[in-house]
């Protein structure tokens, strides 16, 4: 009789973080569903969490180190891996300066304790270049909306009765927020959904405003002028809790709905519906903004538009609109301010300064010009963590060619991917179900803590293996704990909270009571302590005071080589940027790559469903198989091509050289291309 | 007895259903194989998850020549017996809503059995749109959405007064 075991942690298939039962028969993984306890997921799961079965024991997994040679990959010990790695980075280090030396913090290992022990270890070695996929996903929200409101607030769905997805497809991107969403809807809310292509949840909208890629800044300052108008908004939250009233006030006039449909196609009746939507809720209006207004070149400002609209109806931190958590007050492993390394001159922080001084973080793009030019100084040698960058970052070509040249490249991943192939070690590292670590759920202001359930022989956690190489470049002091469990119970120290409480509560452990309002005792966390219409601190950094919009480009000087606007990166439900292609099933569902295109440009350019099509940019070409749409699911003029495929890399095309000016994202969303069928 | 629920005004179309079905079936995410069916319709945006409700009086089971098809005990399921299955499609036709598909590989009838109690499709349904649920209750959300708009129309709702 083989003996079953069950045990409940999260899913890290993707940063939703969902609580699922894994199960096991003689330690081996056999099955995973959905753990019904935990508020986050109520016992649903998307497909992707029992894949985890299929990805710790596939055949492909990465179980030793390998080393380059003349010959190719070879197995080498992991002592002497370490040894060698760690003397390199201190040659490297002599000759060059410990900045010289950077991390590359991937998503395929998360976030929460496994950034800050990467940050930590980059800090400790004394240089400030902590790179991470946040320079292209993420930060672009956290900034818009920090700068207006201080945080990215929690949308509170099911309290709410307008629910606005901006921007963002839930059921592909966030699954588990779907469920939340409709059940909003079954009490009654309404859901709009702004959008270029009909996503999964504008599937269901009772409002689908279907705009031009980029001008998302243009209809957010419409609504905002249309509120204004109809005096449809919170006059006692505006006047005495924000700053810049009067001018954003002044500035939206030239937004009216005729203005708004010249910029971005919404027409102007479905302007006004949208704001008297709002209107009708508010304050109980909760909006969510994806990924789509990031990548664009006037991206932050145009998200701070949308933020303005929280505190223009009132739905800041209320009851059903967006509410500011609270954070988990645990010890921290950043050492920002025991070592501030600002003077060093981290990477982008000159160009992209709130980058740097709001996330610590450095620019990857600009990291690439930095290893090929040796400019300011030479960057030679990188760790990286579960990141695939020769698949996700744009200019492909020249990411390859940047990480083929440093003197040493290490890539700790689960799998060969297309940059662990440029390293020069690759170190074989843990899944989510091979450590331990903490998870916050913001919403439900849980605190969960994970569970290592399997191990390989020569496959490390992260805190190990930062420890070991720690140690072996005298900064061992930095990393004292005896492994994961001791590094985890210190952070929960200050938390009050042992070891063994966080374990025995599977379903997560509240660490603050949810509540509204707070600004009513509590400053906002800006300069000004409200919230700012108008950014003081961005106008002494050279930029627009107000959220200014800037018609995208291909709109604004249309260049008649490229007539066609792509979007890169719309997720599908069971990828997750370029990971789980190696699952079978997964092929059988989604088998490669595809561009959606309309009907009319698909006739116009005499191609049929599955024939091959050229894309062209200023940056490079790709060929993809068609998939025509539904004239209702894509703008005519537009198309998609999700990133990840090795078959037809769309960051072949997309640009490395033009911004976003405050946060350094690149244009991602809007890249003018031509099309051409592909003649067999 | 407890069946699946649809509620088509929470349905994304988003295939979790579809792909976890069909991996039971057969370990592989081939939709053609799934007991459930999610049709999408672009033009009239309209996204209709379908699977069979194990009617009172079964009509495939009452027009199955082999008497292959039987109410399990415990779940209340309508199953096809793979083993008794002769392949004759009939019950294919007598389905009112399509909910039985034909086994090319196999050559047998294939349906819903409810996973044993526990399925697969409500688990991995990431929008809520199916629901587990006792059949008497199975569509008082129906009821509750009707009483939203009624709260609506009237003015009734007292919250945040």
């Amino acid at each position: 009789m083989s003996e079953r075991k069950v045990v409940q942690t999260l899913c890290r298939m993707c940063d939703d973080r969902c609580a699922i039962n894994v199960y096991l028969e003689d330690g081996k993984i056999v099955d995973i569903d959905g753990y019904k306890d935990h508020p986050w997921n109520r016992g649903r799961l998307c497909v992707k969490a029992r894949a985890a079965v299929d990805m710790v024991y596939h055949t492909e997994r990465l179980l030793k180190p390998l080393k380059r040679t003349k010959t190719g990959f070879e197995e080498i010990p992991l002592q002497q891996a370490l040894d060698e790695i760690a003397e390199k980075m201190l040659a490297i280090k002599e000759k060059h300066g410990a900045r010289s030396l950077s991390i590359w913090k991937g998503e395929a290992i998360g976030f929460a304790q496994e950034e800050e022990m990467a940050r930590r270890f980059v800090h400790a070695l004394g240089s400030p270049n902590y790179f991470s996929n946040d320079s292209m996903c993420y930060n672009g929200r956290y900034f818009g909306y920090r700068l207006v409101e201080g945080a990215w607030p929690v949308p509170d769905y099911e309290n709410s009765l307008c629910v606005v997805l901006w921007g963002a497809n839930p059921p592909h991107a966030h699954p588990n927020m779907t469920q939340m969403i409709m059940r909003a809807r079954k009490a009654g809310a309404k859901m709009i959904v702004v959008d270029p292509r009909m996503s999964a949840i504008a599937r269901q909208a009772d409002l689908h405003a279907t705009l031009k890629p980029g001008t998302d800044g243009a209809l957010a300052l419409g609504l905002i002028q249309q509120l204004i108008e109809t005096q449809g908004f919170d006059r006692e939250f505006v006047e005495g809790y924000t700053v810049g009233f009067a001018a954003l006030a002044e500035y939206v006039k030239a937004f009216s709905p005729e203005r708004v449909e010249k910029e971005t196609g919404v027409a102007a009746a479905i302007v006004r519906e949208m704001a008297r939507a709002m209107a009708a809720a508010a304050p109980r209006v909760a909006v969510y903004v994806g990924n789509g207004p990031e990548h664009h070149e006037n991206g932050i400002n145009n998200i701070r538009a949308v933020a303005c609209l929280d505190a223009i109806l009132g739905a800041l931190d209320r009851e059903g609109g967006n509410r500011l958590a609270e954070g988990f007050k645990a010890n921290h492993l950043t050492l920002y301010d025991e070592i501030p390394l600002k003077h060093l001159g981290p990477i982008g922080a000159d160009r992209f300064p709130v980058l740097y001084g709001f996330r610590q973080e450095c620019h990857t793009m600009t990291a690439m010009n930095t290893i090929l030019s040796g400019e300011p100084y030479p960057l030679r040698a990188m760790i990286l963590t579960a990141a695939n960058p020769a698949m996700t970052n744009p200019n492909t070509l020249k990411v390859r060619e940047a990480l083929e040249s440093l003197d040493l490249f290490v890539v700790r991943d689960l799998f060969m991917t297309e940059t662990a192939e440029l390293a020069d070690y690759v170190l074989p590292a843990a899944s989510f179900l091979e450590r331990v670590e903490l998870h916050t759920h913001a919403k439900y202001q849980r605190v969960t803590i994970t569970h290592k359930i399997l191990s390989y022989p020569d496959v490390q956690d992260e805190y190990q293996f930062w420890h070991d190489l720690a140690h072996r470049l005298g900064i061992g002091e930095y990393f004292p704990w005896e492994d994961e469990n001791e590094l985890t119970r210190w952070i929960l120290e200050s938390a009050g909270i042992s070891l063994e409480l966080a374990a025995a509560h599977p379903e997560g452990l509240e660490y603050a009571p949810i509540r509204y309002q707070k600004w009513e005792k509590e400053p906002f966390n800006t300069p000004s302590g409200k919230v700012e219409f108008s950014s003081q601190y961005l106008k002494d950094l050279g930029y627009p005071a107000l959220p200014e919009y800037k018609p995208p480009a291909y709109l604004e000087s249309p260049d008649p080589d490229y007539p066609y606007v792509l979007i890169t990166g719309a997720r599908k439900l069971i990828y997750y940027h370029s990971r789980f292609r190696n699952i079978k099933r997964f092929r059988t569902a989604i088998p490669g790559p595809e561009v959606e295109l309309h009907p009319e440009n698909a006739a116009a350019l005499g191609v049929a469903d599955g024939d091959r099509i050229r894309i062209t940019s200023r940056i490079g070409n790709v060929e993809v198989p068609v998939k025509i749409m539904s004239a209702s699911e894509i703008l005519p003029g537009t198309l998609q091509v999700t990133h990840g495929w090795k078959e037809a890399n769309v960051n072949l095309l997309t640009h490395d050289d033009r911004f976003d000016p405050i946060s350094g994202f690149p244009l991602m969303k809007a890249v003018e291309v031509r099309l051409e069928k592909v003649c067999i | 007895m407890r069946i699946v629920a649809v509620d088509p005004t929470s349905c994304v179309a988003c295939r979790n259903c579809e792909y976890a079905c069909a991996f039971k079936q057969t370990g592989d995410f081939d939709t053609k194989d799934s007991n459930i069916r999610v049709n999408f319709y672009p033009e009239e945006r309209v996204c209709i998850p379908w699977t069979c409700v194990h009617c009172g009086e079964g009509w495939c089971m009452e027009i199955c020549p082999a008497g292959a098809i039987l109410r399990n005990p415990e779940t209340g399921a309508v199953e096809i017996d793979a083993n008794h299955c002769a392949g004759c499609k009939m019950c294919l036709l007598a389905c009112p809503s399509g909910s039985i598909h034909f086994d090319k590989v196999q050559l047998v009838s294939k349906k819903c059995d409810l996973c044993g109690g526990d399925p697969a499709c409500v688990k991995f349904c990431t929008s809520g749109a199916l629901q587990f649920v006792e059949e008497d209750e199975a569509y008082s959300f129906r009821r509750e959405s009707f009483d939203t708009k009624l709260k609506a129309l009237f003015g009734l709702s007292k919250r945040g007064s």
